[in-house]
């Protein structure tokens, strides 16, 4: 472990700029801008991963055969579509030690599950409710607009595709 | 950085929105129309000898003009002197560079370099103090390197007071390690000297040799240890360790004039940069004298500079404590490694020379202090020839076919040697200083960077691995088996099968076809079945049963030919609809009460591998779902094991039965098992070893090496935790005795635990095993019964190792632990104990999360 208080290149196991976005959304509306650092504080010792850009298709089993690799895994928690109850493309990892989850951050998040490149971000910690996808229809948000196909997760982006399809059928009438 | 490839790129994805807040973050700083100097000197600093196209010796001149400029602005002269540190310490491959620009410094202003030493000394006490010793050997490196700007004898004495501490300790101890480590920093600290400007110290340096010598070339008890390679038939190997190399290679430097050509003297030319900088400067100065203007300065300026006659600082004063201590990493003696050995070209240095040790020397310690960034990491390794000598290395992704062709010298391949220093760590005994993972990491960055360049490269280092299974250290096999799927994941599982099709014709013990079924076993693991048999050539398509593309496997209790059918079906369908323990024991009983009338010893165990097979199918959709039937089903899962220990084995034979295709699914589940102390760690052990032994058949699987290493590894790794508990500072009686009770007693249960696992191998080993005596004809001379003796050894060896190794750990933590009997100090009525100490707390267990449970 580095014993530096500055690094010479930068660190991988830090919260996400997502992470810090959101924070910042919060500074902007809040007149207090001291508080800026306090959400970093709820990391501090964070265990959790969110673990982001999944296939549909990924089992629980090849999550923990990767992610075992960083410690053991206290719980795994499957991302679901509100809906359907099926996996829609993310999960927490929760384990024992916070370094066990820096460490995956260094270590696998970026690199490939399933042929995919996945994202790993710190969390403060998983609660009930969180495991289901906050997208219109059901899954995450993301997979609502795509206009890129992704065999993966779905396809086009479900607003997207239906998007196209009213179109396309309003094309259709116009042939007529 | 944290943000590499984080989405695909997206017209209206989340990309687009993300950019314009990253913006947000730091426009402020965009909006400024020209760099500040002082930006400019860092970033010129911090990238020094980074690119090829530029000079690192001119940014050194250019640097240290900046900054002698500068001096008094004391952020410019405190930026300087921390990042200059904080590179020696962070990136070792820049150290003669960063000395570089301190030597041109001390010409302009010596006060500048007079901080640099204090910062030094500082650190360096720091690190000596609490015995970092790799910061220390860095430290050393880089004052090593300004040895011509000191006074005297420049960095001798420290290394002197170094060696006699190290004599001091072994003297003391015939096993002490700490003593080499020290002597190992004074060998890796004397060919930087000897490559700076100083002369004139090489009978100091030769002196110095000559005592090392008895130490270094002492060989150790434990160097057989952590040999790579295991003893051939028998014999140990004679391994030579890093430090009696290192000690060899450098008396033969002293030998040829201390030539050491592959360290880099960026100090030369940026001397030479300065002087025609200053030539420049005079010519100037003389044209405006005769042009009639005044400078009085020229005289002064037309000497060339040379380090000689540069300014002198004394060398910072250390005070090395008597006895020194160990920091936090473990010490163990290092073997030297290399995938590459006995090509017919030599595409890395061979241990004949010393470029061998200190090209892998510098990159080891810049592999294991980047883990926070494996990219830039990956960066520097395929950057390795900017920081040593210029055609030290052919040039980048040569082609291996190429080299013979080449003119010149040197073969070295800039990517073999990169390579092959991060293989010396995934392949480090006992253990490497990070998570294996992270090793494997920098290779999949290495090949993202540069696949044209690496995977060739990595491709031979495969082959020599995979000739080298027999008689590679199991625990390495495993390493490299791990590796070797999990690589292939982050790039297509493309591989080369065909080229091991022959290999298929071995025997199915043969560390060979174990390889390959065990690694082709770990693809499926994070892929699947139909995925991978579609990556495989027709001849290995066999391997790839039918039962392992299934997702479910079958129930056997729903064919009416197996024992008990219709009460399995009937236990299934209970724990299905999650009945009550009042509705199962009926048929738990119905089971017993056939099996005793068909005269079956125990009883318990037809009605055990009922119930169990029934959890395994109804859980059969997900882990989630399989935990939380386990956990439904908890209270009568755990009367099992107290009543009969062989009906206990039985809950690891139905899941591993019920999983035979999937054996990764069935010991993750007997991993839970062991977390819910349904299992205990000696059953699991007993299991494999003992009842499932067939002969030490079972010794060539390489999941059932996963399963035990992984028990076992649970058990230490709690010994650790009480250990920690024991050891911490402040703890008093009682609290004391309670916790040294409790060591004592989980400590002989480890003992026990590993007194098994040799028993049980000691036999396959030696041939001395029933079963192994009875096959064939009995001679034990089949050509398979010596394959299954070399599993033997191999497997006693790994657990050997991991025992010592655990016994030592305790040893030396308990060596500096307060003595039993100590009581609190009158003065302080509370006693201070640490809350989060982890000392009786059962294994936390995962709990079975209800909210995946969809069916």
């Amino acid at each position: 472990m580095s014993t530096l208080r500055h690094n010479t290149v930068d660190r991988l196991d830090r919260p996400s700029a997502y992470y810090q976005g959101k924070n910042k959304r919060r500074k902007y509306s809040q007149d207090d801008t001291e508080k800026a650092e306090e959400p970093v504080d709820h990391l501090k010792n964070a265990t959790t991963l969110y673990v982001g850009n999944l296939s549909f298709y990924t089992t629980e089993e090849q999550i923990h055969e990767l992610f075992a690799k960083c410690g053991e895994i206290k719980r795994l928690v499957m991302g679901l579509d509100r809906y359907n109850k099926t996996p829609c493309g993310f999960c927490f990892v929760e384990y024992y030690t916070h370094q066990d989850a820096l460490d995956c951050l260094k270590y696998i998040g970026g690199t490939k599950l399933d042929e995919r490149i996945i994202r790993t971000d710190l969390d403060p910690g998983f609660e009930e409710g969180r495991q289901y996808g906050r997208g219109k229809s059901g899954g995450q948000v993301r997979d609502e607009y795509r206009e890129e196909y992704d065999p993966g997760r779905g396809g086009y982006g479900r607003a997207y595709a239906d998007d196209q399809r009213r179109r396309e059928e309003e094309e259709y009438g116009k042939g007529r | 950085m944290a943000d590499y490839e984080r989405r695909p790129h997206g017209p209206r994805g989340g990309r687009k929105r993300r950019y314009r807040e990253d913006d947000d973050y730091d426009r402020r700083q965009r909006r400024r129309y020209e760099e500040p100097l002082i930006v400019k000197v860092r970033r010129q600093l911090l990238t020094i000898a980074e690119s090829a196209a530029r000079r690192a010796e001119d940014d050194a001149v250019s640097i240290a003009k900046s900054v002698a400029d500068n001096y008094g602005d004391e952020e410019f002269r405190n930026s300087f002197v921390d990042i200059a540190l904080d590179l020696v310490l962070e990136q070792p491959l820049k150290i003669p560079f960063i000395a570089a620009a301190v030597l041109i410094a001390n010409f302009q202003k010596p006060e500048l370099v007079s901080d640099v030493l204090n910062r030094s000394s500082e650190c360096l006490q720091k690190y000596v103090d609490v015995g970092a010793w790799r910061e220390v050997k860095l430290l050393l490196r880089f004052l090593g390197c300004l040895q011509c700007i000191f006074e005297g004898d420049g960095i001798f004495p420290v290394l002197e007071e170094l060696f006699a501490r190290a004599v001091d300790l072994q003297t003391a101890s015939s096993e002490d390690l700490l003593g080499l480590e020290l002597v190992k920093i004074i060998l890796f600290t004397i060919p930087y000297v000897m490559a700076s400007p100083a002369a004139g110290f090489e009978s100091q340096a030769t002196a110095l040799l000559e005592k090392t010598d008895i130490i270094a070339s002492t060989p150790h008890a434990l160097v057989d240890l952590v040999n790579p390679f295991g003893p051939e038939d028998g014999k140990p190997t004679a391994t030579q360790s890093v430090i009696s190399l290192v000690q060899n290679q450098l008396q033969g430097e002293s030998g040829q004039g201390w030539a050491l050509v592959c360290l880099p003297r960026p100090w030369k030319g940026a001397l030479e940069a300065l002087n025609a900088q200053r030539t420049e400067e005079m010519q100037e100065t003389q044209e405006a004298q005769e042009e009639g203007m005044d400078a009085a300065e020229s005289t002064e300026a037309a000497e060339p500079k040379t380090y000689e006659n540069g300014p002198k600082h004394p060398f910072p004063q250390i005070t090395v404590p008597s006895p020194v201590k160990n920091g936090t990493r473990a010490i163990f003696p290092e073997v030297y490694l290399s995938v590459y050995a006995n090509q017919d070209i030599e595409t890395v240095p061979s241990t004949s020379d010393i470029a061998s040790s200190l090209l892998r020397d510098a990159l080891v310690d810049t592999i294991n202090i980047l883990d926070f960034n494996r990219i830039a990491t990956a960066k520097f390794l395929i950057d390795v020839d900017c920081y040593f000598t210029p055609h030290t290395f052919v040039k980048r992704a040569t082609p291996f076919d190429r080299l013979r062709d080449l003119p010149g010298d040197t073969q070295w391949k800039p990517e073999d040697v990169a390579v092959d220093a991060v293989f010396s760590q995934l392949f480090q005994l006992p253990s490497p200083e990070h998570k294996l993972v992270y090793y494997h990491s920098v290779l999949t960055e290495c090949c993202k960077i540069a696949p044209a360049a690496i995977a060739p490269s990595l491709g031979r280092a495969i082959r020599f691995l995979y000739r080298s299974l027999e008689t590679m250290d199991l625990d390495l096999s495993h390493r490299f088996l791990d590796w070797f799927a999990h690589h292939l994941s982050n790039f297509g599982f493309t591989w080369k099968w065909s080229e091991w099709i022959e290999d298929l014709e071995l025997p199915l013990v043969h560390p060979r076809m174990a390889f390959i079924t065990g690694a082709l076993d770990k693809e499926i693991r994070l892929s699947f079945a139909q995925r991978i048999r579609g990556t495989l050539p027709d001849p290995y398509q066999d391997l790839i049963t039918e039962g392992k593309e299934k997702d479910t496997p079958d129930f056997k209790y729903s064919s009416d030919t197996t024992p008990y059918a219709n009460e399995g079906r009937e236990i299934m369908q209970l724990v299905r609809k999650k009945a009550g323990d009042e509705e199962i024991q009926p048929v738990i009983n119905a089971i017993e009460e056939q099996a005793s009338s068909l005269g079956v010893e125990d009883p318990l165990l037809p009605s055990t591998d009922a119930f169990v097979t029934a959890i395994c199918f109804v859980g059969s959709k997900s882990l989630s779902h399989v935990l939380s039937c386990i956990e439904r089903n908890k209270e009568r899962l755990l009367a099992i094991g107290p009543q009969s220990p062989r009906a206990r084995r039985q809950i690891i034979t139905s899941v591993m039965e019920y999983w035979v295709d999937q054996p990764g699914v069935g010991i993750n589940i007997i991993d839970k098992l062991l977390n819910y102390t349904i299992l205990t760690p000696l059953s699991v052990i007993e299991w494999a070893l003992v009842d499932k032994l067939d002969a030490g058949n079972v010794l060539a699987k390489s999941h059932i090496f996963e399963m035990i290493s992984a028990t076992v590894g649970k058990v230490t790794n709690r010994l650790r935790q009480i250990v920690a508990a024991r050891t911490q500072q402040g703890l008093y009686e009682p609290q004391l005795s309670v916790l040294d009770e409790t060591l004592n007693r989980e400590k002989v249960d480890m003992q026990a635990l590993f007194k098994v696992i040799e028993d049980s191998i000691v036999s396959v080993a030696g041939g001395s095993n029933d079963e192994l005596m009875e096959r064939g004809d009995g001679s034990g001379n089949l050509p398979e019964d010596e394959i299954i003796r070399q599993w033997g050894q191999r497997w006693l060896r790994v657990f050997r190792r991991k025992a010592g190794v655990e016994e030592s750990f305790i040893a030396d933590a308990m060596a500096t632990a307060t003595p039993v009997g100590t009581v609190a100090p009158p003065a302080s009525e509370e006693n201070v104990v640490s809350e989060d100490a982890p000392v009786d707390g059962e294994m936390d267990i995962a709990e079975a999360d209800a909210s995946v449970d969809i069916s």
